[in-house]
C-alpha cells in the first residue's frame, strides 16, 4: 500500500513537465500544419516512390569511383590543413601561453566558427572562389579548426605549469618551450582527434558536394534532380560504403595510436 | 660565488613572503634550505632562477672567467644567459612525460643552442653523446630510449639530475628533490647529489633533518620569509622546534609558496 502511494507521488512529480511537453508538440504541429491524413497518404506515395530507386543502376558504379575519390581527397587535404592551423589557434588560445586578450580573441573566433555549420561557410566561400572542390576543401579546413583548435587549447592548458617552468628555467625561449614541451605533450591527442575529424569531414563532404563542392554528393544530387533514381541509388550505396570504410579506418588508426598509450 | 642580496618579495596586498634574505653560497658547499611549509623555500629558489619577480634586492653569481650573471634582471636576454648556468633539479614530475628519456636530458641544453637549431631538432652527435654520458653518471643509460612517463618516481628524479648535469651549470638548485621518494630512492638521489656538490655548489630545499645532517655541509633555516639560522647542518631538537614552530603551521604560513611571475 505504502509503495503504491510512493510510486503515485513519483508519477505526479513528472506529470507537469510531461503535460507541458505534449502541449508544446501539439502547438508546434498545429503551427506547422502537420496533417495526419497527409502523412498516411505520403507513406503510400513514398513507398511507391521507393520502388523507382531499385534496382540500383549497376553500370553507374564505375562512374561513381572518381567522384568518391574526389570526396575522399577533399578530406585528405582539408583535415591536415585544419589540424595544422588549429595548432596555431590552440597555442594562441591557451591560458598558460597567450596573453589574456589574444586568448579571448582566439577562443571567440573558434567559438563563432563552431557555431557556423560547414554548409554556411561553404556558401560564403563559393561566393568568393566559385563552385568546385577548392571551396569545399577550404570550408572543411576552416570547419575543422573549430573543434581541433579548442581541443588543442584545452590540452595545452592541462600541461603541468611546473613542466613549462622547468624548461624555462634552463634558459629556453618561449618558442623552444613550445617546440620541446608543448607540442610533444599535445601531438598524440591532436593526431587522434584529427583522424576522428577526418571521419566527420567525409560525411560533411558528401553534404557539401550536393551544394556544389563536387564529389559523390554532387552526383547524388544531380541524379535525383534529373529523376535518374536508379543512378541515385548507386551514388547513395557508394556513399554508404565510403562512410563505413572511413569510419572503420578511423577507429583502427585511433586504436593503434591510443593503444600505444604514450606514442 | 652565488650571492643573494636583501631579497624581498611583497604581494600587492602588502603581505611579505620574503623579508630581506642575505646569504652566499661558495664552491664546494652543499647548502640545505629548511623550514616549515610556506616559509619561503620554494619561492627563494624560484627567485634565484628568475621564475618569480622580486620586489627588492638581487641575485648575483659569477662564472669562472669572472663574468657576472643576474637572474633577477628584467631583460630577457640577460635572464636567459643567467638561467643556462643554473642547474635546476625539481621533483621528477617536471619532465616531459611523452618524450623519451634522452630527449628530456637534451632539454637541459636548450638555453645554450640557437632557438632555430633546436626547433628543427638539430642536436649534434657530440651533444647526444654528452647527454648519454650524463645519463650514465646517474645509472640511467639503459633507459635512454624509454618514454619518460613510464618511469618510476625515483628513476625520473635521476633523469632530472642527469638533465641538470648535462647543462654544465655553475651551481645547482634542488627544490625538494626527495620529497616524493621512498627511503631507498632518497638514499640513491642524495648519493648522486653529494659528489656533484664537490664540483659545483648545490642549494637544496629539504624536509628531512636527518638527511640534511648526513649529506649537507651547511643549513639555512627560513621562517616566515626570514633567515633564522645559518650554520652547521647538525641541528639540535630545540633548534628544529624553533625552525618548524610548535607543530601546526601558522595561518600566515599557508600562503601559496609558488607564486607565478
Amino acid at each position: 500500500m505504502r509503495s503504491k502511494e510512493f510510486s503515485l507521488a513519483r508519477y505526479r512529480r513528472h506529470a507537469r513537465p510531461a503535460i507541458v511537453l505534449v502541449a508544446l508538440v501539439i502547438a508546434a504541429a498545429w503551427q506547422c500544419e502537420v496533417n495526419f491524413r497527409d502523412l498516411l497518404k505520403g507513406i503510400a506515395k513514398g513507398l511507391s516512390m521507393l520502388a523507382f530507386f531499385f534496382p540500383p543502376e549497376w553500370r553507374a558504379f564505375p562512374e561513381m569511383i572518381h567522384p568518391a575519390l574526389v570526396t575522399v581527397i577533399i578530406c585528405v587535404i582539408a583535415t591536415p590543413i585544419g589540424a595544422a592551423l588549429s595548432i596555431f589557434f590552440g597555442l594562441a588560445g591557451a591560458r598558460n601561453l597567450a596573453p589574456p586578450w589574444l586568448r579571448l580573441l582566439c577562443r571567440s573566433l573558434i567559438a563563432i566558427e563552431r557555431g557556423l555549420p560547414e554548409i554556411v561557410i561553404l556558401l560564403i566561400l563559393v561566393a568568393a572562389f566559385g563552385l568546385g572542390p577548392f571551396a569545399g576543401i577550404m570550408a572543411l579546413a576552416i570547419g575543422s579548426i573549430g573543434m581541433l583548435g579548442k581541443l588543442v587549447s584545452d590540452a595545452i592548458e592541462e600541461i603541468d605549469g611546473r613542466v613549462l617552468d622547468s624548461a624555462a628555467a634552463v634558459g629556453a625561449t618561449r618558442l623552444q618551450v613550445i617546440r620541446h614541451v608543448v607540442i610533444p605533450e599535445v601531438l598524440p591527442s591532436l593526431v587522434s582527434h584529427s583522424i576522428f575529424r577526418f571521419e566527420v569531414n567525409v560525411r560533411a563532404s558528401v553534404l557539401l558536394g550536393a551544394v556544389g563542392a563536387g564529389g559523390i554528393g554532387y552526383e547524388l544530387n544531380a541524379a535525383i534532380n534529373q529523376l535518374e533514381y536508379n543512378r541515385a541509388t548507386a551514388a547513395a550505396l557508394t556513399t554508404l560504403a565510403l562512410v563505413f570504410v572511413s569510419e572503420r579506418a578511423s577507429d583502427f588508426l585511433r586504436a593503434r595510436i591510443l593503444g600505444g598509450g604514450t606514442v | 660565488m652565488l650571492e643573494v642580496r636583501n631579497l624581498v618579495k611583497r604581494l600587492p596586498d602588502g603581505r611579505v613572503l620574503l623579508d630581506g634574505l642575505n646569504f652566499r653560497v661558495e664552491r664546494g658547499e652543499f647548502v640545505a634550505l629548511i623550514g616549515a611549509s610556506g616559509a619561503g623555500k620554494s619561492l627563494t629558489m624560484r627567485a634565484i632562477v628568475g621564475l618569480t619577480s622580486v620586489s627588492e634586492g638581487e641575485v648575483v653569481f659569477t662564472g669562472e672567467t669572472g663574468k657576472v650573471y643576474r637572474p633577477t634582471a628584467t631583460s630577457a636576454k640577460e635572464l636567459r644567459r643567467a638561467r643556462r648556468n643554473i642547474g635546476c633539479i625539481f621533483q621528477g614530475c617536471n619532465l616531459v612525460r611523452r618524450l623519451s628519456v634522452l630527449d628530456n636530458v637534451m632539454i637541459g641544453r636548450l638555453g645554450r643552442i640557437h632557438p632555430l637549431r633546436s626547433w628543427f631538432y638539430g642536436f649534434t652527435d657530440q651533444e647526444a653523446r654528452e647527454a648519454m654520458e650524463s645519463l650514465d653518471r646517474v645509472g640511467m643509460a639503459d633507459f635512454a630510449a624509454r618514454v619518460t612517463g613510464s618511469l618510476s618516481g625515483g628513476e625520473m628524479q635521476r633523469v632530472a639530475i642527469a638533465r641538470a648535469i648535462y647543462q654544465h651549470p655553475l651551481f645547482y638548485l634542488a627544490d625538494e628533490p626527495i620529497a616524493a621518494l621512498d627511503p631507498k630512492n632518497t638514499e640513491i638521489t642524495m648519493r648522486l647529489l653529494q659528489p656533484l656538490a664537490c664540483e659545483n655548489p648545490i642549494l637544496g630545499a629539504f624536509h628531512q633533518p636527518d638527511v640534511v645532517s648526513r649529506f649537507c655541509t651547511r643549513a639555512i633555516a627560513l621562517r616566515k620569509g626570514r633567515i633564522i639560522y645559518d650554520g652547521s647542518p647538525h641541528l639540535s631538537s630545540q633548534q628544529l622546534a624553533a625552525i618548524y614552530g610548535d607543530g601546526g603551521a601558522h595561518p600566515a604560513d599557508m600562503q601559496p609558496a609558488l607564486v607565478g611571475s
